[in-house]
């Protein structure tokens, strides 16, 4: 009992977040329930559609590619203090610019995949500039700011789509991309692809970059304490413009990994959310590369999974949006429930006395 | 086509009739959040609220056939999703950003979800009965102000009202003292017997409140439908409008008043200048341009409450 206990204590951050998830699950059932749906019916159809047969679990994994590196993406700044909610906007960015690089140029593989994650991620990285000189430079809200920049980002993408890039057909999309560019397809009759391999790498980068390097250290240093970390001559305002770019980059890189992987052309308006969703994923997964490994997977199931459960239940899709919103919600407020959880694994005790033992 | 003559039919009484139509949305979320945000706490959620707001006011009129029924129940609305907020940053003590991202993403889905849940399919709902709009005789006569202020919203009025009555509230009375002390110094307030808690408890439950009914606005007297995107960043320009006009009820006003300006400026330049010549997207992402300009300085403004964003933490000991 003793050992149980200590590992709870030891690994509360961990299960403040699942209990998070629960109670958001719980709250969503209930309103289900309230608005004349059967939840466990509803449950039992979002399971098999996201991990019922190997079709769907595929489909689920390539769900989980562009939330990963999108979260990430807001891993890596929030550790540095910057909270990145352009994703969004970064990642359609990011996604234009690689379909164009895609389609317009004629390049052996080796190379023309390569450039085109390459011009994607530093697409999405210059959009991040502005966010970030803002912030830093002008003590412009970076919440507030990439939110904004969301807007003209998706009007640009629209507008290049549409009046640009030749068309073909009815559906606004730029031209396919060549062969050259695209990432194989690992299991055909599903979505999943060879993207998933960078997906992994980026994980590793964004682990050792924040664990094993000096230059992570001072990131994290200045998302714990900006004038702690300027005491000890790390330079904040670098650092945070650095941070900002590469979330930019991982944004863009997701968008154009879409691109190279599934959609195989810019579609106007393919993003159903990433961008915001990602910012669950990361919090969910407490702003730690391999933590957001988990969440990336339940959230690209409940990608996959709503699907069939909007057909069969007469569930709408947006409810993704909604467990996003009070899933975010409890893990706000998790000191609250983080109180409540050291309640129950310590038993009665009260605070004050644990204090002087630790 | 002769350059004064676009300037002319640009610049009409017309577009100033817009700019009043469009700005009282944001005027009323402006002031709210210019409350929430005196008493030291930043709503990020206003966008949220606005499109709960709206939604909750077009389905109670539409199933009471009363608008003003639905007015009312989209401020009460405002309230419970403010009292949620309420709870999460100021009790709680969460990330106020977050927690407000938090809002803003839960009313997009509950909204979206239950509009599909009510009415099956499409992405709006069906029209609805609107608040009347106000004709006065007498201003037939008089030029200018009949074209810019007869037959708007009755809405208006309390919207042009809002910041005198805001003034008076905020530097005339004890309350106002209370409210930016809860903003500027809530320890020193906490020290005369006021309980900061309480009073910013009551600002963000005020500005989700006047949120709502902007909300409201939108989908019972500015147009008569309620679409799943249709706030589409007014709450987002609001907080801006608030950083603008320095907090201060006069500043704030005639920030809402630009940014409707801008709105109304853009619909009209869409249909006078031809898509040919210049994209309308340009004019579209205008608004979100111009406040990220504002915001970064380049228009000269102060700072606001000393203490924003911080959780009120009794004195340790």
């Amino acid at each position: 009992m003793g050992k149980t206990r200590k590992y709870l204590e030891k690994n509360q951050a961990a299960f403040t977040s699942i209990l998070a998830v629960l109670l958001a699950f719980i709250v969503v059932g209930v309103l289900l329930f309230s608005t004349g749906r059967n939840p466990i019916e509803a449950f039992g159809y979002f399971m098999s559609g996201a991990f019922g047969n190997t079709y769907n679990i595929a489909n689920t994994v390539s769900r989980v590619i562009p939330l990963l590196i999108a979260a990430i993406a807001f891993i890596i700044g929030a550790k540095c203090s910057v909270f990145n909610v352009g994703i969004e906007g970064q990642l359609l960015l990011g996604a234009l610019t690689s379909a164009v690089i895609g389609f317009g140029l004629d390049l052996p593989p080796v190379a023309h995949l390569p450039l085109m994650l390459l011009t994607g991620a530093l697409a999405g990285g210059l959009y991040a500039l502005i966010p970030a000189w803002l912030k830093v430079y002008r003590k412009v809200n970076e919440i507030l700011s990439t939110i904004m920049l969301n807007y003209p980002a998706f009007f640009f993408t629209h507008y290049i789509v549409l009046n640009v890039t030749p068309l073909e057909g009815v559906i606004p999309a730029t031209p396919f991309i060549k062969e050259s560019a695209r990432f194989i397809n690992l299991f055909p009759g599903t979505r999943l692809h060879a993207g998933i391999f960078v997906t992994l790498l980026v994980v590793l980068f964004a682990y050792f970059l924040l664990q094993k390097t000096s230059l992570g250290y001072e990131m994290r240093a200045v998302g714990l304490n900006k004038e702690a970390a300027r005491f000890h001559g790390i330079p904040v305002e670098k650092r945070m413009m650095l941070a900002f770019f590469m979330s930019g980059c991982l944004a863009g890189l997701a968008g154009a990994v879409e691109v190279a992987g599934v959609h195989y052309r810019y579609l106007d308006q393919f993003s159903p959310g990433y961008g915001y969703d990602s910012i669950t994923v990361a919090m969910v997964g407490l702003l730690n590369p391999i933590g957001a490994i988990f969440s990336a997977t339940l959230f690209g199931a409940l990608k996959t999974g709503i699907l069939d459960m909007a057909v069969f239940t007469a569930i709408p899709r947006q409810l993704v949006t909604l467990i996003n919103g009070i899933v975010v919600l409890f893990v706000a407020a998790k000191s609250m429930i983080q109180n409540g959880f050291l309640r129950v694994v310590k038993g009665k005790q009260s605070d004050a006395p644990e204090k002087e033992t630790a | 086509m002769d350059f004064l003559e676009v300037i002319k039919s640009i610049f009409t009484l017309s577009l100033a009739y817009a700019t009043v139509r469009i700005c009282i949305s944001i005027v009323f979320a402006g002031m709210g959040e210019m409350i929430t945000e005196r008493s030291g706490v930043f709503n990020m959620g206003v966008e949220g609220i606005m499109l709960m707001g709206a939604f909750t006011a077009a389905v109670v009129a539409h199933f009471t056939g009363s608008p003003w029924i639905g007015l009312l129940a989209a401020a009460v609305v405002g309230v419970l999703i403010g009292l949620i907020f309420a709870f999460v940053a100021i009790t709680v003590k969460a990330n106020q950003a977050i927690a407000g991202l938090a809002i803003y993403l839960l009313c997009v889905g509950l909204s979206g979800y239950l509009l599909q849940v009510l009415f099956a399919h499409g992405g709006n709902s069906p029209k609805v009965e609107t608040l009347p709009k106000i004709h006065f005789g007498f201003m037939e006569h008089i030029p200018v102000i009949k074209d810019v202020f007869n037959d708007q919203s009755v809405l208006m009025f309390p919207a042009l009202l809002l910041p005198i009555i805001l003034y008076i509230v905020f530097y005339k009375t004890p309350w106002g003292t209370w409210l930016r002390a809860a903003g500027e110094n809530p320890k020193a307030l906490a020290v005369v017997g006021k309980n900061p808690i309480t009073i910013r408890y009551i600002a963000v439950l005020a500005g989700s409140f006047f949120a709502g009914i902007g909300g409201a606005y939108l989908s019972i007297s500015q147009t008569s439908i309620f679409s799943e995107k249709m706030v589409n960043g007014r709450g987002f320009i609001a907080l801006a409008a608030v950083i603008f006009g320095n907090v201060k009820p006069a500043g704030v006003f005639a920030a809402c008043m630009f940014f409707g300006f801008m709105d109304a400026l853009q619909f009209t330049l869409q249909t006078v200048i031809p898509d040919q010549y210049f994209p309308r997207e340009v004019f579209m992402a205008l608004p979100y341009i111009l406040t990220l300009l504002i915001l970064g300085g380049f228009i000269k403004r102060s700072s606001g409450p000393a203490d924003i964003s911080n959780p009120y933490e009794k004195e340790s000991r």
